[in-house]
C-alpha cells in the first residue's frame, strides 16, 4: 500500500479512537483546558468582581469594580452595587453609599422592595459626587443603568458620568 | 507638562487604543482589502490612504469644533443624528464600492489597481477618475466617534492650542495605526473569484447594519 | 425521470444478509449500553424508558444502514427527531426552570443563558485579543439553566468536530433537522434553479458577524441573524429595538427554514445562512473522510448535485470529482448515484477502491457522536412527551 494511504488509514483508525474517548476522556479534557484558559464573561453582563462590602445593620451592600466597556459597545462605564440579602431589607431603601472607598457618599440610592419576587423594581440614584450620573426611576433599560433582582440580591446598576 | 512627556503620552495611548480602532475600522476595511488587489504593499498602501484619510476625517472635525468652541462638549455628548448620518452615508459608500468592485475588477481582482468608485465619462469620451473607494470610507470612519477617538479628542482639546491639540491628536493616530500594519498580510491571500464574491457580500452585510443603526440614530434614538 | 426528483434507492452498492448487519450493528449495541444502559445514566423509570427508546431507535437505524447499503434516509430519520424533539424538551426545560422563552436580563446578569454552539466563531477573536467571552452564560457549570457552562459545550462541540468534521453539521446539530424535515415533505422542488453563487453567503455572513461581533463586543449573529430563536430562547424585547430583533428572528425561520426548503427541498438556512456551517467547513480540510466522486463511472447527470441538501456539488467541483468543502457528509450524493460513482473515501486512498470500508470507518465514529449527542436531545425531549402523559 502507498504511504498516502497508510497514512489515510491511521487517520481513520485514530478518528475512530478519538471516537471512543470523546465522552470520557476528550471532551472532559477539552473543556477543562478551555476553563483554565483564564476567560472570562464580558463584565457588562457579569459586572466586574466584588470590591467592597459595606454593612448596614442586618444587610449589607456590596460594591463591585467598576466596569468599563470595550472596544464600540455602547454602554457607559458602571458601577454595581448589590443590596444582599433582599429578605433584610425593609419595605423602602435610601442609603448613601461610598463607592471609591474615600469615605465620603458618592451616590443616593432609593428603591422600594417588593415581597413579590417578580415584581418590577424601580430606582432612583442621586449623584453626591461628579463622577456618578444621576438616575430617575429607572427599571431595566441598560445593561449599565438597571435595578434588578438576582436570587437573593438587589442589584443597582450606575453609570459614570464620563 | 514637558513636550516630550505629553507628546509620549499621546504615542502611548493611541498604542494602548489601537486594537479598539483596529476593532472598530474592521467591519469596513477589511472587506475592502479582501476585494482589492493580492500582495502585502499594495494592501499596505491601501491601508495607507484609508488611515489618510481617516485622519483627515478626524483633524477636519476637530479644526471646525474648535472654531465653534465646542469641541469638548461635542466629544462628551455627541450628537446622535450627526453619527446617524455618517453611518447612513457609510452604508451607502459600502454599497457603491461592492458595485464598484464588480466593474472594475470583472471577475479577477489580482492585477486591478484601486477600486475607485464614481468613475464617468466625459462628454468627449474620456474617463474620469472616480475617488479611491478606500479613501471615502477612511474619511467617513474618522468622522465616527470610536470611543478611542474621543478620549484623545479630550485630552487634545486641554491643550488650549488649536495646533498643539492637532499635533497631539496626529501623535495618537501614529500610535493607533500601528496596529494596522498587520491587516496587509491579508494581501497574501489568493484573490479569486469566491473571495471577492464573499468580501462583497459581507460589505453589503455590513452596509445594512451601518443604514440600520444611521438610520435608527437619525430617528433620535 | 425529471432531473428534480431523486427517489431515494432502497439498496446501495453493498446489501448484506441479517447476520452480518447484526454482526456490524453489534459495537453500536455496546455503546448504546455505554450511553444510555450505565448506572447512573437515568434519574427514573420515565428517563429510563426514553433512553431505551432512543437506544433502540439509533440501533435500528444503523442496522439498516448495514443492511441496505445506504445512509441518507436512515441518517435523516434520526436528525429530523433530533430537530422536532430538542425544541420540545429545551422549551419545556426553561418554561419549567424560568417561565418563559424570553432570556430576562437577570439571567443574563446571573450568568445563566445556555450556550448554544452557534456563536462559536463569533467568540474566538474577542477572546484572543482581550480574555473576554462576549456572551452572558457561565464558563463553568451553572445554576438555572446554565446547564454545564461554556466551556462544557466547546468541549462536546470541539470533541464531536475533530472526529466528524463538517459532519456535526449531519450528526450533531440540533436546528438541522427541522429544516431537512421540512424539505423532506415534498416530493418534487418547485423551485429548481437556485444560482450558485448563493453558497457564498454563509462565508459573508461569517466574516460580517465576525468583524462586527468584534467591534461592537457582542455576538452579532445571536442578536441580529439567529431564526432559531423562535423555537428555543431569544433576549425579552425590552424596547424597539428588542421587538424588532425579535421580528427578524421569526421572519428568518418562517422563511428559511420552514417556506424555502418546502419550496426548493434543500436546507436553506444552513446552505445560505449559517456562518457556524461555514466555520465547520474549515474542519472538513483536517477530516480524513471525505466524498470522491469517480470521473470514469460518472456520466454527469447531476442527480447528486439535485439530491444533495447543501450545495457542495457544482458542475466545476463534479468534474474535479469532488465536493466542495462545505460538504455535510450526509450521504445523499452518494445514496443517489444509479452508477456508484460517488462513493465515501478516506484521503490518501484511491477514489473508489473499498468505498464500503470508507462509509464504515466513518459510520461508526459518526454514530457513536451522534448516539453520544443527539442521542441525549432524542432521550430528553422522549422524556418531556412520556412525562407530559405519565
Amino acid at each position: 500500500m502507498k504511504l498516502r494511504a497508510q497514512l489515510g488509514y491511521a487517520g481513520a483508525v485514530l478518528t475512530m479512537v478519538a471516537a471512543l474517548l470523546a465522552p470520557f476522556v476528550l471532551y472532559g479534557s477539552i473543556a477543562k483546558g478551555v476553563a483554565s484558559l483564564g476567560l472570562h464573561v464580558d463584565e457588562v453582563y457579569s459586572s466586574g468582581p466584588k470590591i467592597r462590602s459595606i454593612q448596614q445593620g442586618a444587610y449589607a451592600i456590596d460594591v463591585h469594580r467598576t466596569v468599563s466597556p470595550h472596544m464600540l459597545q455602547r454602554e457607559k462605564p458602571f458601577v454595581q452595587l448589590d443590596w444582599t440579602p433582599v429578605s433584610a431589607l425593609p419595605s423602602h431603601v435610601t442609603d448613601e453609599v461610598d463607592v471609591d472607598g474615600d469615605g465620603k457618599p458618592d451616590v443616593l440610592v432609593s428603591f422600594n422592595v417588593s415581597s413579590d419576587p417578580n415584581a418590577q423594581l424601580r430606582v432612583d440614584v442621586e449623584p453626591l459626587s461628579p463622577r456618578f450620573e444621576a438616575v430617575k426611576n429607572a427599571g431595566k433599560e441598560r445593561y449599565s443603568r438597571l435595578i434588578v433582582r438576582v436570587d437573593d440580591s438587589i442589584l443597582v446598576r450606575i453609570p459614570l458620568a464620563h | 507638562m514637558e513636550v516630550h512627556a505629553l507628546y509620549g503620552d499621546a504615542l502611548a495611548l493611541g498604542l494602548a487604543s489601537g486594537p479598539a480602532c483596529l476593532a472598530a475600522c474592521g467591519p469596513v476595511l477589511v472587506p475592502s482589502l479582501l476585494t482589492g488587489q493580492a500582495g502585502f504593499l499594495p494592501n499596505l498602501r491601501t491601508i495607507a490612504i484609508f488611515l489618510g484619510t481617516r485622519l483627515l476625517g478626524y483633524l477636519l472635525f476637530a479644526l471646525v469644533a474648535w472654531q465653534l468652541g465646542a469641541l469638548s462638549s461635542m466629544l462628551i455628548k455627541p450628537h446622535p443624528q450627526l453619527i446617524g448620518l455618517v453611518y447612513v452615508l457609510m452604508a451607502g459608500v459600502l454599497a457603491w464600492y461592492g458595485y464598484a468592485v464588480r466593474r472594475n475588477c470583472a471577475g479577477n481582482c489580482s492585477t486591478s489597481k484601486l477600486v475607485t468608485i464614481g468613475a464617468t465619462v466625459d462628454a468627449s469620451g474620456g474617463a474620469r477618475q472616480g475617488i479611491a473607494g478606500v479613501a471615502m470610507l477612511g474619511f467617513l470612519t474618522g468622522l465616527n466617534f470610536c470611543p478611542p477617538f474621543v478620549v484623545a479628542g479630550i485630552r487634545a482639546a486641554e491643550l488650549g492650542s488649536l495646533s498643539g491639540a492637532l499635533l497631539f491628536f496626529a501623535v495618537f493616530f501614529a500610535g493607533t495605526s500601528v496596529w494596522f500594519v498587520p491587516i496587509a498580510g491579508l494581501g497574501c491571500v489568493v484573490r479569486n473569484q469566491a473571495l471577492i464574491t464573499v468580501a462583497r457580500m459581507t460589505m453589503a452585510l455590513v452596509a445594512v447594519y451601518y443604514l440600520a443603526l444611521g438610520l435608527y440614530m437619525l430617528l433620535g434614538r | 425521470m425529471a432531473a428534480n426528483v431523486h427517489p431515494w434507492p432502497l439498496t446501495g452498492p453493498v446489501q448484506r444478509g441479517v447476520g452480518r448487519s447484526i454482526l456490524l450493528t453489534l459495537p453500536i449495541v455496546l455503546w448504546s449500553l455505554l450511553m444510555f444502559g450505565r448506572p447512573g445514566a437515568h434519574d427514573d423509570l420515565k428517563t429510563g424508558l426514553a433512553g431505551g427508546i432512543t437506544a433502540l431507535f439509533m440501533i435500528a437505524l444503523f442496522f439498516m444502514m448495514m443492511r441496505t447499503g445506504t445512509t441518507y434516509r436512515w441518517r435523516r430519520w434520526f436528525f429530523v427527531s433530533v430537530g422536532v424533539l430538542f425544541p420540545i424538551g429545551f422549551i419545556h426545560q426553561i418554561m419549567v426552570t424560568r417561565g418563559t422563552m424570553g432570556i430576562p436580563i437577570e439571567e443574563m446578569i446571573a450568568g445563566r443563558t445556555p450556550f448554544c454552539f452557534l456563536p462559536t466563531p463569533l467568540l474566538i477573536l474577542p477572546a484572543a485579543l482581550t480574555r473576554t467571552i462576549i456572551f452572558p452564560g457561565s464558563i463553568l457549570p451553572g445554576k438555572g439553566m446554565a446547564g454545564g457552562g461554556i466551556a462544557a459545550m466547546i468541549g462536546i462541540w470541539l470533541a464531536i468536530t475533530l472526529v466528524i468534521g463538517k459532519g456535526w453539521c449531519s450528526y450533531a446539530c440540533f436546528f438541522g433537522g427541522i429544516e431537512e424535515g421540512v424539505a423532506a415533505i415534498p416530493k418534487r422542488a418547485k423551485i429548481r434553479n437556485i444560482d450558485p453563487r448563493w453558497h457564498y453567503l454563509p462565508w459573508a455572513v461569517l466574516l460580517a458577524m465576525v468583524l462586527l461581533s468584534l467591534a461592537l463586543f457582542e455576538p452579532a449573529y445571536c442578536m441580529w441573524l439567529c431564526p432559531f430563536k423562535a423555537v428555543s430562547e431569544y433576549v425579552a424585547a425590552r424596547n424597539t429595538v428588542g421587538l424588532i430583533q425579535n421580528a427578524i428572528f421569526i421572519v428568518l425561520f418562517a422563511a428559511l427554514v420552514i417556506v424555502l426548503p418546502f419550496l426548493t427541498k434543500k436546507r436553506t438556512q444552513c446552505s445560505f445562512l449559517c456562518p457556524f456551517g461555514a466555520f465547520q467547513s474549515l474542519f472538513n480540510k483536517i477530516s480524513v473522510f471525505d466524498v470522491r466522486i469517480d470521473r470514469e463511472k460518472c456520466h454527469t447527470c447531476v442527480l447528486c448535485q439535485n439530491a444533495c441538501p447543501n450545495m457542495p456539488l457544482t458542475k466545476e467541483s463534479i468534474a474535479k470529482g469532488e465536493a466542495l468543502m462545505s460538504c455535510m457528509k450526509c450521504g445523499a450524493c452518494v445514496d443517489v448515484c444509479a452508477r456508484h460513482a460517488v462513493s465515501w473515501h478516506i484521503k490518501g486512498t484511491d477514489v473508489g477502491l473499498k468505498p464500503e470500508r470508507a462509509r464504515l470507518m466513518f459510520l461508526y465514529g459518526a454514530w457513536a457522536m451522534a448516539m453520544m449527542f443527539g442521542g441525549s436531545i432524542i432521550a430528553q425531549g422522549l422524556a418531556t412527551i412520556i412525562g407530559a402523559f405519565a
